[in-house]
């Protein structure tokens, strides 16, 4: 875990352009929530083909499931004509790797995997052209395969990429229109590939930041308030401190870590510990969130805009209006957030955390100790589960503050509860939907103001504008006060927004007594979409009917960074129990690196959705959480497992757009539109379950 | 003196008081036990204990005295891969791999018990793991596929 690996010296390098991470745009949610953190220069290495043959290829994103590692390894070796086994790949080390905003919005294989790839293929054309002197041969006659460069009229005239490179370093800049391969040559992506990292993760070999131990390390126990916005009133460290192993306890204004030399003696020593809090006094709880989301409504920003409401309206035949409610959630990734933070002699400070921003937290950390970045290395672990929540990482700080203050290296890691209590939330949001519509299913005016909590208002922005093609359209999110930390969640607001627009859509289906999957269709000329919606309703055998048909079918139409799915439903209702039985998933990313990589994350985002869908919501209440246990909150398991079937329809010529997300996004919708058809009953307050049966939702 | 075997070999534990997570994770340095909830609600933390799976994060050391544990690093014997570490391999059954280790151990004491469960029996089995990233259907298609080569070596 310690060892410092370096770039190689020899070979060949090929450098190229840093900032491929999401584009920092002004007065987005990456450059208000992320604005710490700007490229320290403006090229790096981005690969390298080592004497041995070998490939190294290097990427300032991390590995939290979406097996990314495996798909730039298949870009490049697909480029550089290389079996998968002979590339490896070093991601998220700041003093390793190109600068990088972070690994979130679906964006490593659009953009970073693009790069790798005209890393690799201009690495491919630089050996071509070393062969040609080396065997005296043109160009013309010369082919990349398996690791050599050969003649194409006598193969046995060859050389390995090893001997082309010799053993010392020569330089490549990325060439930016060198020629990528085409989707019909691909020998490596397209495939299904086994994960690099696979063995690993079977043998418990992989390294994630609650596993990081360094020599000397410290472990500390951090006592923190029971109640949000608590500080510490007073404490007696005394006796703590004459336990065992327990080497000295650190009060704070907002916690007292115990440091101890492992981290039974922490445990034991903060169990002790007995601090007084000053807790603030009347917060509020989760039961007047939609209350309050719209009384604390501010800067309302319109998302979409066409025609005339007024005009719209005036059209309608048919008017509808409703509004939807969606909970805060809790993120859960499996590994609750740690660090490693160690001072070194020569005071930089090394820093091993599995948060979705390496580069981020470097900047983070340079600004708290007044240092420059180049004296603050971060390392990326594997990272267990992120989903945007560990975007924001505050471990790293306690821990390079506690490692200063004792001299020596820290662990902090989360318990549980504190992942559930100080990680962020999706925001609770609340959404009125007023839609104008003929007798014959055109919609003709649709007005959509939502309103989510929290400062970042991409966040509710995203996925707020919708797909059909509605003559009057007037969408607007506003921001509104939020009492929990909301944040980043898998697809952002998107999956929040179409819940109430894809149940608004089933709404008016069966308002006008139409067919939900024809009444889409009937407003939806756009043909990605109406490809993943017709694709979806042939794999499921969808047959035309009009909710409430009683057979639980529902149907939900999706938009995400780029990417379009569609999704069908299934269930049945068992007592309080909603059993979902079959989804089938529609999905066009453009080009599909792996697809089993892309398959396993969109089954993934589905049993995510399921949760929010049916169960899942973060109550509060007095400054405390009261769902900060598995106990308490509810997320799928294995016995709620559907029979997924994942289709995925993208055109393999149009560039590869993400898939970690979309998958969630019509998923909460598709459940709703399916209880409805079962039931008759109208769900518009998120999670479902707990609403069966009960009127006034 | 008080002792127990972990993955074959004999350990004296320092502390018969610590959590048998803690010792695992940190006296051992065996990581690939995985701490999730310290409530026994996600399986992260499962180790087999004379070859039944067992939540460590809610047991002492004392209370496994005398006997055998097995982590996820004493699975694989001789470089080669336990059945159901392969199968998880080929079938993709992971994502970010957190809850893995506790999954293969819970499958390696259902199939010990059970050697060809039905789906639901898989299910009913797995239930207390949790997996976040719902790898759910590729776990019991791994186990699935586990059980029938398991079986098939034995014939």
């Amino acid at each position: 875990m310690t060892d410092v690996a370096a770039i190689p010296t020899e070979g060949l390098r090929i450098s190229g352009r840093v900032a491929l991470g999401f584009p920092p745009r002004r007065n987005t949610y990456t450059s208000v929530a992320y604005s710490n953190a700007q490229p320290d220069a403006e090229t790096a290495t981005w690969l390298v083909v080592r004497p041995d043959s070998m490939v190294t290829a290097y990427a300032g994103k991390v590995e939290y499931g979406q097996s990314i590692r495996t798909g730039f390894a298949m870009e490049v070796a697909d480029e550089l004509r290389l079996p998968l086994d002979t590339v490896e790949v070093v991601l998220g080390d700041t003093d390793l790797t190109p600068w990088d905003n972070g690994t979130f919005g679906s964006q490593s294989t659009a953009r970073t995997g693009l790069q790798l790839r005209k890393a690799a293929a201009t690495a491919r054309e630089a050996l071509v052209e070393l062969a040609t002197s080396k065997l005296d041969l043109p160009a013309s006659d010369l082919v990349a395969r398996d690791g050599r460069v050969s003649s194409r009229r006598d193969p046995s005239r060859g050389v390995s990429y090893g001997d082309l490179v010799g053993g010392e370093l020569s330089d490549r800049e990325i060439d930016d229109e060198v020629v990528l391969t085409a989707p019909e040559d691909f020998t490596v992506m397209g495939q299904p590939a086994q994960r690099l990292d696979a063995i690993a993760r079977v043998t418990g070999a992989a390294v994630y930041s609650q596993d990081v131990i360094v020599p000397g390390m410290l472990h500390a126990k951090i006592r923190r308030s029971p109640a949000y916005g608590g500080k510490v009133g007073s404490v007696d460290v005394a006796a703590v401190e004459q336990l065992p192993g327990v080497v000295r306890v650190v009060v704070d204004e907002e916690t007292v870590a115990i440091l101890a030399e492992s981290d039974e003696e922490a445990e034991v020593a903060g169990r002790s510990l007995r601090p007084r809090w000053q807790e603030a006094e009347d917060q509020t709880s989760h039961e007047v969130m939609p209350q309050l989301l719209k009384e604390t409504a501010h800067d309302p920003a319109v998302t979409q805009e066409n025609g005339s409401l007024a005009e719209g309206f005036a059209l309608a035949e048919r008017t509808l209006e409703a509004t939807y409610y969606v909970p805060y959630v809790s993120t859960v990734p499996m590994e609750p957030k740690a660090a490693v933070a160690r001072w070194e002699d020569d005071g930089r400070l090394t820093l091993w955390a599995g948060g979705q921003r390496p580069f981020g937290l470097r900047a983070e950390m340079a600004q708290a100790f007044a240092i420059d970045e180049s004296r603050v290395r971060v390392i990326a672990t594997e990272v267990g589960g992120g989903f945007g929540t560990k975007s924001y990482y505050p471990v790293a700080l306690e821990a390079a503050k506690l490692a200063k203050e004792a001299g020596r290296p820290v662990r902090v890691a989360y318990t549980r509860a504190d992942e559930m209590t100080w990680g962020n939330f999706r925001p609770a949001a609340l959404i009125e939907i007023k839609s104008g519509f003929m007798s014959d299913g055109r919609i003709v005016a649709w007005e959509f103001n939502a309103y989510h909590a929290g400062p970042s208002a991409n966040i509710g922005r995203r996925g707020s504008d919708g797909p059909y093609d509605v003559p009057h359209v007037k969408v607007s999110v506003a921001s509104s006060d939020s009492p929990l930390r909301s944040g980043s969640y898998r697809s952002l607001g998107a999956a929040v927004n179409h819940f109430a627009r894809e149940s608004h859509m089933d709404e008016i289906a069966a308002d006008l007594g139409m067919d939900p999957v024809a009444l889409r269709l009937q407003n939806l000329s756009h043909p990605r979409f109406r490809g993943v919606l017709e694709k979806a309703a042939e794999r499921f055998g969808w047959t035309p009917g009009v909710a409430p048909s009683q057979r639980g079918v529902g149907c939900a139409l999706a938009f995400d960074v780029g990417s379009y799915a569609a999704a069908c439903f299934e269930l049945d209702v068992a007592g309080a129990e909603v059993n979902i039985g079959r989804v089938v998933l529609a999905a066009d990313c453009g080009q599909i690196v792996n697809p089993v990589g892309v398959e396993n994350q969109v089954e993934g985002a589905i049993m995510m959705g399921i949760g929010t869908g049916l169960y899942e919501a973060a109550e509060f209440r007095a400054g405390r959480l009261l769902t900060s246990s598995f106990a308490r909150y509810r997320v799928p398991r294995m016995v709620n497992l559907p029979q997924i079937e994942v289709v995925l329809t993208g055109d393999q010529s149009l560039p590869s757009t993400g898939a970690g997300e979309v998958g969630i996004v019509p998923v909460t919708a598709a459940i709703a539109n399916a209880v409805f058809d079962l039931t008759g009953q109208r769900i518009r307050e998120l999670p479902v379950q707990p609403r069966l049966g009960k009127s006034g939702a | 003196m008080a002792s127990l075997t972990v993955n074959g070999e004999e350990r004296q534990p320092l502390d018969l008081n610590r959590n048998l997570l803690s010792f695992i994770r940190f006296e051992l340095e065996l990581t690939g036990t995985k701490y999730g909830c310290g409530e026994g609600l996600c399986g992260a933390c499962t180790v087999l204990v004379d070859g039944r799976p067992l939540r460590s994060c809610e047991t002492t050391v004392d209370a496994v005295l005398g006997s055998s544990i097995t982590t996820i690093e004493g699975l694989a014997g001789g470089g080669d891969l336990h059945p159901v570490q392969q199968a998880f391999v080929e079938a993709s059954a992971m994502q970010c791999g957190y809850c893995i280790p506790g999954f293969i151990m819970e499958t390696v004491g259902l199939l010990s018990r059970n050697p060809q469960p039905s789906s639901a029996q898989i299910r009913e089995a797995l239930a207390e793991n949790m997996c976040r990233c719902g790898t759910y259907q590729r776990i019991e298609r791994a186990v699935a596929q586990a059980a029938l080569q398991m079986g098939e070596a034995r014939r």
